[in-house]
C-alpha cells in the first residue's frame, strides 16, 4: 500500500516509516506538519495519509489536513493517530467522513499485524475505531442509555462493541467465531432494543446511528 | 474590580504552568513511549519463523513489553488529565466536561458557551465540576456554562450542598465567588463566578 505520513514527533515519525515499512508498505511522503502533506499529495499519490491530530497547523492540524485531503482526494484513506482516544474527536473525525476513515491511539497500532489490518480495513472503506475508545462507549453511555444498555445480552454487548469499532458483519463474526447470519440476528435485536432505526442497508450509516446514540445526552435522538 | 489582586495573580500563573507541564508531558515522555512501543513492533516483525529457536518466546516477551508501555502510557494520560485535561485547552469547557462524563458514566447534562475564558478560569471550573460530579455518584446533575461580563459561571444543578466549600476552594484563589440556592430537597444548585483571564 502506499502510504502517507504527518507527524510532528520527530522519533514517531520515524518509528512510523521504519514499522511501515517493515509491513512491506512504501512510504511515498514524510512530513513534520499537515500543509507540507498536503502540498506534496498534491502531485504524489497515496492509498491512506496517516495523521497525527495535535500537529501544524495548530492547535488540530491533522483534522484541517483531513478535511482538504478529502476535498482534494475522495478515495484516499485518512487514519489520525493520537496520544487520546476521546469521543469529542471521534465526532469530528466523522464529520469529516464516514468512510475511508480511521482514529487510533498511537500505541496501538505498534505491530506490523495490527497496523497492516488497520490500513487494510480503511482502504476497503471502513471506519475503524479504536477499540479503547468503542469500548468506553458501550461500557458508558450517556445518561439514560445506560438503562437500555443494560438490558442487552452479554453476546448482543459484544456484537455492539464491535460494531462501534466499525466492524463489518463479517469482521465481527470472524472475531466472535459465529457466523454473518447470527451476527444479523444480533444486530437486529440490539436495534430493537435500544429503539433505533432499523437501517442498516449501508454498513458507514450504521456505525454512525450507533455512535451517536452512544454519545447523545437525550434518548430520543 | 479586583480580579483577586496579587493572590489572583499567582493563582493564573500556577494553572498556565499546569497547562504547561501537561504539554511537556504529551510532547516528551508520552511521545518517547509510543516511539518506542513502534520500534517493538519493527524488533518483531525481524524475528524469523522458524529459522530460530525460542521464536515464539521472544514475540511473548516483545507482547508483553508492548502491554506494559500501553499501561505506562494510560498512566501517564491519567496523570496529566489530572493536572490540565488535554481537551480543556484544545477545546474548552464544554468538550472537556462532555469527555469527562462520557468517560466516568456520570448522570449528567452538560450545557455549555462555546466562548473561551482563559486557563485559569477554565481549570478551576472544570475541576470544581469534577470533583462535584465524582461526589454525585449515580445521581444525575446539570452542568450549565456560561459567560456573563468577564467572569465564566458555573452552574451545578441536584449536588449536595455541602459541595459548596470545594467549588470554593477552586473558585476563592483566583478572586472568584460561589452561591448556593436550589429546591430545598436535600440537592443544591452550586452557581460559581470564575474570573476570566
Amino acid at each position: 500500500m502506499r502510504v502517507a505520513v504527518a507527524e510532528d514527533g520527530a522519533l514517531f515519525r520515524q518509528g512510523l516509516v521504519l514499522l511501515l515499512e517493515a509491513a512491506g508498505h512504501e512510504v511515498v511522503a514524510v512530513e513534520a506538519g499537515g500543509d507540507p502533506l498536503v502540498a506534496v499529495l498534491s502531485t504524489v499519490p497515496a492509498d491512506v495519509a496517516l495523521l497525527d491530530i495535535r500537529m501544524p497547523p495548530e492547535p488540530d492540524g491533522g483534522l484541517v489536513t483531513a478535511e482538504r485531503l478529502r476535498a482534494a482526494h475522495p478515495d484516499m484513506g485518512l487514519l489520525f493517530l493520537s496520544h487520546y482516544a476521546e469521543s469529542h474527536y471521534l465526532m469530528r473525525i466523522l464529520e469529516i467522513g464516514t468512510d475511508r476513515i480511521g482514529y487510533r491511539l498511537k500505541e496501538k497500532v505498534g505491530s506490523v499485524e495490527v497496523l497492516s489490518d488497520t490500513l487494510a480495513r480503511i482502504a476497503d472503506g471502513e471506519i475503524v475505531i479504536e477499540p479503547e475508545l468503542a469500548k468506553r462507549l458501550v461500557e458508558r453511555p450517556r445518561g439514560d442509555k445506560k438503562d437500555l444498555v443494560s438490558t442487552l445480552s452479554q453476546r448482543e454487548r459484544d456484537v455492539l462493541e464491535l460494531m462501534a469499532e466499525g466492524r463489518s458483519n463479517n469482521g465481527i463474526a470472524s472475531t466472535l467465531y459465529v457466523s454473518a447470519k447470527a451476527v444479523e440476528k444480533h444486530v437486529a435485536n440490539i436495534f430493537d432494543k435500544l429503539g433505533l432505526q432499523p437501517d442498516t442497508s449501508a454498513h458507514h450509516r450504521r456505525v454512525l446511528a450507533v455512535l451517536t446514540y452512544l454519545r447523545s445526552q437525550r434518548s430520543d435522538v | 474590580m479586583t480580579l483577586g489582586g496579587e493572590h489572583g495573580r499567582r493563582a493564573q500563573e500556577v494553572w498556565r504552568r499546569r497547562r504547561r507541564l501537561e504539554r511537556r508531558l504529551h510532547d516528551g515522555p508520552a511521545l518517547r513511549l509510543s516511539a518506542l512501543s513502534l520500534r517493538l513492533g519493527v524488533l518483531r516483525a525481524e524475528i524469523p519463523d522458524q529459522a530460530l529457536d525460542g521464536a515464539d518466546a521472544w514475540r511473548r516477551g516483545l507482547d508483553e513489553c508492548a502491554d506494559e508501555l500501553a499501561a505506562a502510557l494510560q498512566e501517564l494520560r491519567e496523570v496529566a488529565g489530572a493536572i490540565y485535561p488535554s481537551l480543556l485547552e484544545e477545546a474548552g469547557l464544554g468538550p472537556a466536561l462532555r469527555e469527562l462524563v462520557a468517560a466516568t458514566g456520570a448522570r449528567a447534562r452538560v450545557e455549555a458557551v462555546d466562548t473561551r475564558c482563559g486557563a485559569a478560569a477554565e481549570g478551576a471550573a472544570y475541576f470544581a465540576a469534577a470533583a462535584c460530579l465524582e461526589a454525585a455518584g449515580d445521581d444525575p446533575v446539570d452542568v450549565g456554562v456560561r459567560v456573563e461580563g468577564d467572569h465564566l459561571v458555573l452552574v451545578l444543578a441536584g449536588v449536595d450542598p455541602g459541595l459548596r466549600a470545594t467549588v470554593c476552594d477552586e473558585a476563592e484563589p483566583l478572586g472568584g465567588s460561589v452561591e448556593v440556592g436550589g429546591p430545598g430537597d436535600g440537592t443544591a444548585t452550586i452557581t460559581a463566578r470564575f474570573p476570566c483571564a
